[in-house]
C-alpha cells in the first residue's frame, strides 16, 4: 500500500479500451488522500473476466473545484484504486 | 460523465423520484439481481456492458432500457440462454 | 442490420417480457423468485438510513460508530450484511456533503430504497461534481456562502449516505418522531432536514 492520509497524489492520464473506474474528469489532476477504504478487486480486471483479477488498495481522494473546473469553491472526493495513482 | 455540459435541469420533481416508472423496469432490475446471485455476471462486467452500448444508444435509452441492452449483451456474449 | 434495427425499436417492455422468458426456460430464475425479490424490495427503503440518522443525533456513541464503521452501526440496527462498505458523512456548519456516482449510479439501495429517477439521471450525474450549488438550489436547497459542499463521487465498492445536521428545536422529539424527519434526499444531500 503506497499511500496514506494526506497523501498528494495524481491520477494517471490516458484512457485505456477496457472498463475502468477512473472518471475521465480526474485524470491528470492531483488530490490528497483523504481514507484508505480497504483492498479490493480491480474492476478493470473483473469485468474482462482476468482471473485472477489484481487487487489492490482503494483510496478516496479529495480534489479541489479549482484544480478540476479552474473555478468553484467545493471539493470533490473520488474513490480510485491504486494503480489509478502516482505520486506527484 | 462528471462534469460534462449540456445536460440541462435536474428532475427533481416529484416525478423524478420514482424508482422504478414502470413494471418492466423492476423486472430488469430483478434480472441483473438474479443473474449475480448466480454469479453468472459481475457488477464489473454488467457496468462495463453498459458503457459499450454504442453511443447513440446510451444517450437514447432510459436508465433501465441500458440496464436492458447490458444484459442482452452479456447473455448473448456469455451463451446464457 | 434491419434485424438489429428492429429489435432495438421494440418497446423495451417487450424486450424485457422476452429476456425474463428466456433465462426462466435457460433456468437462470424462476417467476417465484423474481415475485418474491421484488416483494422484497420494499424492505430496502429511506427508513433504514433515517432510523440511523436519527440514532445518531440521540446517542453519542453511536453517532461516533456511525461515522467510524458504518457496516457495524447499520448491524446494530438490524440492517445488512452488505456487499458495499457503507461509508457516512457527517454535514456540520461549515460542510454540506452531497453524493453522486458519476459513473454509473451506485447508492446504497439497502438502507434507501432503489434510487429515484433523478439521481440516475444525466444531468445529476454530470453536473453535481461540477456545480453543486446551483444543482442543490434546483432542489429548492440554498446554502450560506460560507459553508463549504463537499461532493463525493461513489466509483468503488463503498457508498455513501450524509448524516445530516439535527434541526434545532428538536429536543424534546422521540426516536420515531425523529426518524421521520430525516428524508431520503437529506442522506443524499440534496435536502436539509
Amino acid at each position: 500500500m503506497s499511500y496514506q492520509p494526506g497523501s498528494r497524489v495524481r491520477v494517471r492520464a490516458g484512457d485505456p479500451d477496457h472498463h475502468t473506474r477512473v472518471p475521465r474528469y480526474v485524470r491528470g489532476h492531483t488530490g490528497e488522500v483523504v481514507a484508505v477504504l480497504g483492498h479490493w478487486t480491480l474492476p478493470d480486471d473483473s469485468a474482462r473476466g482476468i482471473t485472477p483479477p489484481r487487487t489492490e488498495a482503494c483510496y478516496a481522494v479529495r480534489f479541489s473545484a479549482a484544480e478540476l473546473w479552474g473555478s468553484g469553491d467545493h471539493t470533490v472526493t473520488v474513490d480510485l484504486w491504486e494503480s489509478y495513482l502516482d505520486r506527484p | 460523465m462528471g462534469g460534462q455540459a449540456g445536460f440541462g435541469p435536474v428532475p427533481a420533481g416529484e416525478d423524478g423520484g420514482v424508482p422504478f416508472a414502470a413494471d418492466w423496469e423492476a423486472h430488469v432490475y430483478a434480472l441483473a439481481k438474479m443473474l449475480r446471485r448466480r454469479g453468472v455476471v459481475n457488477d464489473d462486467e454488467l457496468r462495463d456492458a453498459i458503457e459499450r452500448l454504442p453511443p447513440q444508444q446510451y444517450l437514447a435509452a432510459s436508465y433501465y432500457e441500458r440496464w436492458l441492452g447490458a444484459l442482452e449483451l452479456l447473455v448473448a456474449e456469455k451463451g446464457l440462454i | 442490420m434491419t434485424g438489429h434495427d428492429d429489435h432495438e425499436a421494440q418497446p423495451a417492455a417487450a424486450r424485457a417480457r422476452r429476456l425474463e422468458e428466456q433465462l426462466i426456460t435457460a433456468g437462470l430464475t424462476s417467476d417465484d423468485e423474481i415475485d418474491e425479490f421484488l416483494t422484497g424490495l420494499s424492505g430496502a427503503s429511506p427508513v433504514n438510513g433515517a432510523r440511523m440518522a436519527a440514532r445518531a443525533w440521540t446517542d453519542p456513541r453511536y453517532r461516533d460508530l456511525l461515522l467510524d464503521d458504518g457496516n457495524a452501526a447499520a448491524a446494530e440496527l438490524g440492517f445488512g450484511p452488505f456487499s458495499y462498505q457503507l461509508r457516512v458523512i457527517a454535514n456540520d456548519e461549515d460542510v454540506h456533503n452531497v453524493i453522486v456516482c458519476t459513473l454509473c449510479s451506485c447508492y446504497p439501495v439497502s438502507l434507501l430504497g432503489p434510487s429515484p429517477g433523478w439521481y440516475k439521471s444525466f444531468a445529476y450525474r454530470s453536473r453535481t461534481v461540477r456545480e453543486p450549488r446551483a444543482v442543490l438550489a434546483e432542489f429548492g436547497v440554498t446554502l450560506p456562502d460560507t459553508t463549504q459542499i463537499s461532493v463525493w463521487d461513489s466509483t468503488s465498492e463503498a457508498r455513501y449516505m450524509v448524516l445530516p445536521q439535527r434541526p434545532a428545536g428538536t429536543g424534546g422529539l422521540a426516536a420515531g418522531d425523529l426518524t421521520a424527519l430525516v428524508s431520503r434526499n437529506g442522506l443524499i444531500g440534496t435536502a436539509l432536514v
